[in-house]
């Protein structure tokens, strides 16, 4: 989780990545989710980040009455995206103390606050334990050869050559179309993040020699 | 269809007795009896007597610019949105998708009349709209799920998923 930093442009991507399809960064209300990440800004975000300005100017709106937004503040690296590294735990780790979850009960006896904090602590910990899941697909395709003479072995080969960062091929079968031409299907596996169909079709493709066009012919989330 | 609106409209303003509506002509034009003075015609005309009924006249704009701002978008909601032919879907959608780019809600920074009527109006379409449809008008998919889960508004509509697929990462601003 976190942004990274977001003095850089690369962090001020990331945020504006996120909040393309949100409104606020928890919820769909404003909270202290969005002050604590405001308050990491330097300034307002280029107007090209057209997202994280939205959401910037929208937040400033409510400058006022910002520390009575609900919700409570935790360190910024909790917020934000899965899969990015957490650039701010070395700085702010302990304001466990402070913590208030439902904004003003008084009658709270200790011994409940104690609990609920030591909660709090058990499910960080476990949290932090947790990897990020990555998503997956398992992508069947089809390429087709240009015709019976076209060496399917070769063929194979050769797109299993293509290697790439989060890409694993399964099982393949030659199935005949007709006339004799066989089309190979094979299995693969991909890391959503890192590889898309694309990616996929365009190497294939490129071995023009043997590939006369490639399909996705199924497409499953794992 | 409006009459069902105005009864979840009610209950998101939190009014306790509800009123009593009629529709008229071919259009299903919904009329508000009441029983003291001349019925109302019109649902922006009946809507915006329930936010005044209500005393939430923050739902019609706080600012001068503002109320004129919601004004503006009730009627387009009636007037373009309403009946809209199918091939005009897209025109609307892109014309919303840009506007909504720099903004949260429909007129700016707080959430008004015009959100809740536009996400009624809006609704039949998304329902309609595929995945990758609703990643290109990435900014109407967003306010819409927005307004979808702000606290009392969505009682009459099922929830719509929107979500972003990963698949079509190629030009949604």
């Amino acid at each position: 989780m976190g942004f990274g930093d977001l003095k850089t442009p690369a962090g001020l991507k990331v945020l504006n990545d996120f909040l393309a399809d949100k409104s606020y960064i928890e919820g769909y209300v404003p909270s202290q989710a969005d002050v604590a990440v405001f308050d990491a800004l330097s300034g307002p975000p280029s107007a090209d980040l057209c997202h994280a300005l939205r959401w910037y100017n929208h937040i400033s709106s409510y400058q006022k009455e910002k520390s009575s937004l609900p919700g409570v503040k935790k360190p910024l690296g909790q917020y934000g995206p899965a899969g990015v590294e957490d650039a701010t735990s070395a700085e702010s780790k302990d304001d466990d103390d402070d913590i208030d979850l439902f904004g003003s009960d008084d009658e709270e006896s200790e011994e409940a606050k104690k609990l609920k904090e030591e909660r709090l602590a058990a499910y960080n910990a476990k949290k932090a334990k947790k990897p990020a899941i990555i998503a997956k697909s398992s992508i069947l395709l089809d390429v087709k050869p240009w015709d019976d003479e076209t060496d399917m072995v070769k063929l194979e080969e050769c797109v299993r050559s293509i290697q790439m960062d989060g890409l694993l091929w399964g099982s393949s079968k030659l199935v005949p179309v007709g006339y004799g031409i066989k089309k190979l299907q094979i299995q693969c596996v991909v890391e959503d993040d890192k590889v898309g169909t694309d990616q996929l079709e365009e190497q294939i493709t490129a071995f023009e020699d043997y590939v006369q066009s490639m399909d996705v012919a199924a497409f499953n989330k794992i | 269809m409006a009459l069902r609106e105005l009864s979840s409209l009610e209950k998101s303003l939190g009014l306790k007795k509800p009123n009593k509506y009629s529709t008229q002509g071919d259009k299903k034009v919904p009329v508000l009896q009441s029983n003291n003075g001349p019925s109302l015609t019109g649902l922006v005309t009946i809507a915006t007597h329930l936010v005044r009924e209500a005393n939430r006249p923050e739902l019609l704009g706080s600012t001068a610019e503002q109320r004129a701002v919601v004004q503006q978008w009730l009627e387009y909601r009636v007037t373009k949105l309403d009946n809209c032919p199918k091939e005009e879907i897209k025109t609307i959608l892109q014309d919303l998708n840009q506007y909504l780019e720099d903004k949260v809600y429909m007129a700016g920074d707080t959430f008004t009349l015009a959100d809740t009527l536009m996400y009624y109006g809006i609704h039949r379409i998304m329902v309609d709209l595929a995945v990758q449809e609703k990643e290109k008008h990435a900014n109407v998919s967003r306010w819409f799920d927005h307004v979808q889960h702000y606290p009392g508004v969505r009682h009459h509509l099922p929830l719509l998923v929107v979500l972003r697929n990963r698949l079509y990462t190629s030009g949604h601003h």
